[in-house]
C-alpha cells in the first residue's frame, strides 16, 4: 500500500483529484490513534495529514485559533496553554491530530461543562473526495452564514472530504482545576455522581468507573468528602471498544447492567456516554441490545476487524439524505470506501 | 332541470387549490383574501413578497398532507413562524403556498431529569421558559423578540440572543427535531442520547431557514437556572473604551454569561419609555450579567469591574433586585423597538467581527453614517463581536431607502474585510443572501447547493432563500430556480 502525506490544501486537493479521476482509494489517517473504527476497508493507499500541520492564525484575545487539520493536539495544547487558554472541548490523546479528533466527532469528559467538540469547531476547510477545495463557517464565534457544514463533517469520519482546516472555540483555562474521586457501591455512586451534575459549582466533568467517582472542579475549592489525585479515569481495558449513547436519566440503570455483566466501563454523567471494554462479537451484541433497551445506540470505537462487521447498529431515520450526501461530496467513493454502512458505493 | 346543471358544474369544474386545502384542514385554516395575504407577504425585514394560499395546520399529519398537496398542485412551500425574522427568511416569493406553524403550539412533554422539552414550532421561545420555571430550568437562546418569536423560527434561523455568549446557540440547545421533507416523509432527526450514528443532519436543519424541510416539533435541552446571577451596569466615555473593556473582560479569563453594548443614542431612545435610570450622557453602556455559584458570582463580577475602570469606566453600578435587573435587561431587549422614536423604520445588519476589532469597526460603522447622511444605532452582543448596526429612517422617501441600502451594503463589507461574517443569528434570507458571494467563493456556494439538495432534490422548500441564484457549479439547475428569475 502507497502512501500519500500532501503538504499543503492545494496539493491534497490534487492528490484527492487525482486519486478519483482514477478510482484509486485512500484511507485517511491523522495521527493513528482512532483508526480502528468504521467497518472494515482495503484502501489502495493511506492518506496521511500529518504533512498537513501548524498554526495558522492564533489571537488569544478573540479565543479562536486557526490551524491545519494534521497539527498534533500537544503541540496545540501546549501553545494555548501558554496563553491561558484550551480547547476543552476535544478528547486529546497523546499523538492525535486536531483534524482526527474532528472527523471522529471525539469529545472529551469535559463535555459537561463545554458541550460536545462539535460546537467548537467554527470554520473548517474540506477537500472532497473529488478534489474540490471547500469552506464553510466563518473565524468568528458566532455566524449562520449559510448551511452549517462545519458541524457535518464532526463524526463523518473523512466519508465527506478530508478536513484541511479548522478554526476553532477556546475557553479560558479555569484558574485552578483538579480531578477528586471516591469509591462505594455502584448505586451510591450513581446518585452522587447526579448531585455532581447539578452542582452550583458547574463542574467540568462528572465520570463513573465500576468502583469509584470521579468529579473534575474547576473552583478554588476541593469538592467536598473527594479525595484529590492526579488525573482523572482511564479509558476501559479491553481487546476493543464501545461508545453507548443513553438518555442521561438512564445512566444508572445501563450501568447496573454493565457492572452485572462484571464489564469495564467508564461513563459520563450528565451525558450519558459510555465507554464500554468489549472483547468479542457478542459483547458489541450484548452492550448493543442494552443501549437499544434504554432508548440509545452503541458504536464500536476501537477494536480488530471481526469486532467492526457492524460497528453502527441500526441507522438512524436520514438514510437517503446521507446516501446523498456521501455522493455529492465524495462521487468516486474514494475516501474510507465502505467505512460507513450508507455508503452508496459498497 | 336547475339541479342537473348544478351536478354538471360540479363534475366539469375542477376544485380550485384553496377548495383542495379547505378539504384537508376546515374553512377557516385557509387564507386566500387578499387583505389577510398581504400580512403573510412580509416579516420583520423590509421585505415584501407575495403569498399564495396561507395554510395554518394544527398537527404534523396536517403540515404533511398540506406539503403532500402542494406537491401534488406544483407549488412552491414557504414555512412560518411568527414572522418576526429579520432578513426576509419568512418571506414567500411568487405566489408560494405559505404553511404557518402559529397554531401549533403545544408543548408535548416535558422530562425534567434529563432535561428537555419537546416542542411544537409556534410555542414562543419565553413560553418554554415559563413552562418550566417550576422546575428550575430555563431555555437559554433568548433572542430580544422572544416574547413573539417562536421555537420554530429560532430553529431555523438558529438564533441566538444575550446569553449565548456562555450558553450556545439555538443549535445547541436542539437535541433532536421532527421534520417533514419536501415530499412529506417525516424524519426524527437526533435525541437525548448523545451521538446517534450517521452524519448530523439535525445539525443541517438548525439554521436552514425552512430550505431542509418543516420541523414540526423540537426536542429542546432545558438549562438549570444558575444558583447566583449578578448584573453590572457600566458606562463609559467613549465607545473605544467600551470596546476596549469587552475585550479585555473576555481575554481576562472570564466568559460572563452576557456583555450587552448599547450607545447613546440607544439609550436615549429607549430610556424615554423604559424609564429604567441608564446613564444617558455616556456614550456607551455595558450590560454584565455573571453567573454560577457564589464564589465565581463574585470573583467574576469583581474582575470585570476591574477591567472595565482600567479601560476608563466613569461608574459601575450592580443591580440591587431582581426588579432592577429586569429593567435593565428590557432597556436592552427594547431597543429595536425604541427606534420608532427617532424614525418609523429600521434596517439592521447582524454581522460579526473578530472581538479584538471591536473599536476600529464600531468607527468605520460611524464614519459609514455620516458619509450617508444616516443615523446610525449599535445596541448588540458585544462579547462576541455580533453587531447590530441599526439604521433609523423612513420606508416611504425612496432616495433615503437607496442610502440606507448602499451603507448597509458598505458595512457588510467592512466587517467581512476584518475577517467576520456575514450574520450572527437573523439568518441570511432574502435581504442578506447577495452578499453570501462577498463571503464565499463558488466551490463553497455549490457545496453548500449539494448538501441542500440533499435534503430537497426537487428545490421546493422554500426555494431562492440563502443561496444567491446560479449558486451550483453544475448544469443542472433544479426546476424551482430554471422555472422563474426573482433576482
Amino acid at each position: 500500500m502507497s502512501a500519500l502525506a500532501p503538504e499543503s490544501i492545494d496539493d491534497l486537493a490534487a492528490t484527492l483529484a487525482d486519486a478519483s479521476a482514477l478510482t484509486r482509494t485512500v484511507r485517511v489517517e491523522g495521527g493513528g490513534t482512532r483508526s480502528r473504527r468504521g467497518r472494515p476497508h482495503e484502501p489502495d493507499a493511506v492518506l496521511s495529514t500529518s504533512a498537513l500541520a501548524g498554526v495558522v492564525d492564533y489571537e488569544p484575545a478573540d479565543m479562536t485559533v486557526t490551524v491545519r487539520a494534521g497539527t498534533a493536539v500537544e503541540l496545540l495544547q501546549h501553545e494555548l496553554e501558554a496563553h491561558g487558554q484550551a480547547w476543552p472541548a476535544a478528547d486529546t490523546r497523546p499523538g492525535s491530530t486536531v483534524g482526527g479528533i474532528l472527523a471522529t466527532g471525539a469529545s472529551g469528559l469535559s463535555r459537561l461543562r463545554y458541550g460536545p467538540v462539535r460546537d467548537s469547531l467554527l470554520e473548517v476547510v474540506i477537500v472532497t473526495g473529488d478534489g474540490r477545495r471547500v469552506a464553510a463557517g466563518a473565524r468568528t464565534v458566532k455566524s449562520v452564514a449559510g448551511y452549517d457544514l462545519p458541524r457535518l463533517m464532526v463524526g463523518a469520519d473523512g466519508t465527506l472530504g478530508v478536513i484541511a482546516q479548522v478554526t476553532l472555540r477556546l475557553w479560558p483555562l479555569p484558574t485552578s482545576s483538579g480531578w477528586s474521586r471516591t469509591e462505594g457501591t455502584l448505586t451510591e455512586l450513581t446518585e452522587l455522581a447526579e448531585r455532581w451534575v447539578g452542582h452550583p459549582s458547574r463542574p467540568l466533568a462528572v465520570a463513573v468507573t465500576p468502583d469509584a467517582l470521579w468529579v473534575h472542579a474547576g473552583g478554588e475549592e476541593l469538592p467536598e468528602g473527594l479525595e484529590h489525585v492526579p488525573s482523572g479515569p482511564a479509558r476501559p481495558n479491553g481487546g476493543g471498544s464501545v461508545q453507548m449513547g443513553v438518555p442521561p436519566p438512564a445512566l444508572a440503570a445501563a450501568l447496573s447492567r454493565l457492572a452485572a455483566d462484571d464489564r469495564d466501563f467508564r461513563a459520563q454523567a450528565g451525558v450519558g456516554v459510555i465507554e464500554v471494554a468489549v472483547d468479542d462479537a457478542g459483547d458489541v451484541a450484548t452492550t448493543r441490545a442494552l443501549a437499544t433497551s434504554l432508548g440509545g445506540h452503541a458504536i464500536v470505537i476501537d477494536g480488530p476487524p471481526e469486532l467492526r462487521e457492524d460497528p453502527f447498529g441500526p441507522i438512524p431515520p436520514g438514510v437517503e439524505i446521507m446516501r446523498r450526501l456521501r455522493d455529492q461530496f465524495d462521487p468516486a467513493g474514494i475516501v474510507n470506501p465502505g467505512c460507513v454502512p450508507w455508503d452508496p458505493h459498497s | 332541470m336547475t339541479i342537473l346543471r348544478r351536478r354538471r358544474a360540479r363534475a366539469t369544474r375542477p376544485l380550485s387549490a384553496a377548495e383542495r386545502f379547505r378539504a384537508v384542514l376546515s374553512d377557516e385554516r385557509v387564507v386566500d383574501s387578499t387583505l389577510e395575504r398581504r400580512v403573510y407577504s412580509r416579516d420583520g425585514s423590509i421585505e415584501f413578497g407575495d403569498a399564495g394560499l396561507v395554510v395554518l395546520p394544527e398537527s404534523t399529519e396536517e403540515v404533511v398532507a398540506c406539503v403532500r398537496l402542494a406537491n401534488e398542485l406544483g407549488l412552491d412551500i414557504v414555512p412560518r413562524g411568527s414572522g418576526t425574522g429579520l432578513a426576509g427568511g419568512a418571506v414567500p416569493l411568487d405566489g408560494s403556498l405559505v404553511i404557518a406553524l402559529s397554531r401549533m403550539t403545544r408543548v408535548l412533554e416535558v422530562d425534567r431529569d434529563v432535561p428537555c422539552a419537546w416542542v411544537e414550532p409556534g410555542v414562543l421561545n419565553l413560553d418554554i421558559s415559563t413552562a418550566v420555571a417550576h422546575l428550575g430550568l430555563h431555555y437559554a437562546p433568548d433572542p430580544s423578540s422572544q416574547a413573539a418569536c417562536s421555537i420554530g423560527g429560532n430553529v431555523g434561523t438558529n438564533a441566538g440572543g444575550p446569553h449565548c455568549l456562555s450558553y450556545g446557540v439555538t443549535a445547541q440547545h436542539v437535541l433532536a427535531v421532527e421534520v417533514v421533507l419536501a415530499d412529506g416523509e417525516v424524519l426524527r432527526l437526533g435525541g437525548t442520547a448523545p451521538d446517534p450514528p450517521g452524519y448530523d443532519l439535525r445539525g443541517m436543519v438548525v439554521g436552514s431557514e425552512g430550505t431542509l424541510g418543516i420541523v414540526t416539533a423540537t426536542c429542546v435541552r432545558l438549562t438549570r437556572n444558575p444558583a447566583h446571577v449578578r448584573t453590572l451596569l457600566i458606562d463609559f466615555p467613549t465607545i473605544r473604551s467600551a470596546s476596549d473593556a469587552v475585550s479585555g473582560i473576555i481575554a481576562g479569563g472570564v466568559v460572563p454569561a452576557a456583555i450587552e453594548l448599547m450607545d447613546r443614542a440607544t439609550t436615549n431612545a429607549v430610556e424615554q419609555f423604559v424609564r429604567a435610570d441608564l446613564p444617558i450622557d455616556s456614550a456607551a453602556v455595558l450590560i454584565v450579567e455573571v453567573d454560577g455559584d457564589e464564589a465565581a458570582v463574585a470573583s467574576q463580577a469583581e474582575s470585570a469591574a476591574r477591567i472595565a475602570s482600567e479601560a476608563g469606566a466613569l461608574a459601575v453600578r450592580t443591580a440591587q433586585d431582581e426588579r432592577q435587573r429586569a429593567l435593565w435587561w428590557k432597556a436592552r431587549k427594547s431597543a429595536f423597538g425604541a427606534v420608532a422614536r427617532i424614525a418609523p423604520n429600521y434596517f439592521l445588519h447582524d454581522c460579526v467581527v473578530p472581538r479584538t476589532h471591536l473599536a476600529e469597526i464600531l468607527e468605520t460603522i460611524g464614519q459609514i453614517g455620516a458619509r450617508h447622511d444616516l443615523q446610525i444605532l449599535n445596541v448588540f452582543h458585544a462579547g462576541d463581536g455580533n453587531l447590530h448596526p441599526l439604521i433609523a429612517f423612513d420606508l416611504r422617501d425612496a432616495e433615503q431607502l437607496e442610502r440606507v441600502r448602499r451603507a448597509g451594503d458598505e458595512i457588510v463589507e467592512a466587517c467581512l474585510a476584518a475577517g467576520g461574517s456575514l450574520s450572527g443569528e437573523h439568518g441570511v434570507g432574502i435581504e442578506k443572501r447577495d452578499f453570501m458571494r462577498l463571503a464565499f467563493g463558488p466551490l463553497d456556494l455549490d457545496a453548500q447547493a449539494r448538501a441542500r439538495d440533499a435534503f430537497d432534490p426537487v428545490g421546493r422548500m422554500n426555494p431562492h432563500k440563502i443561496l444567491p441564484e446560479g449558486s451550483r457549479c453544475a448544469e443542472a439547475v433544479p426546476p424551482s430556480v430554471a422555472r422563474r428569475d426573482v433576482g
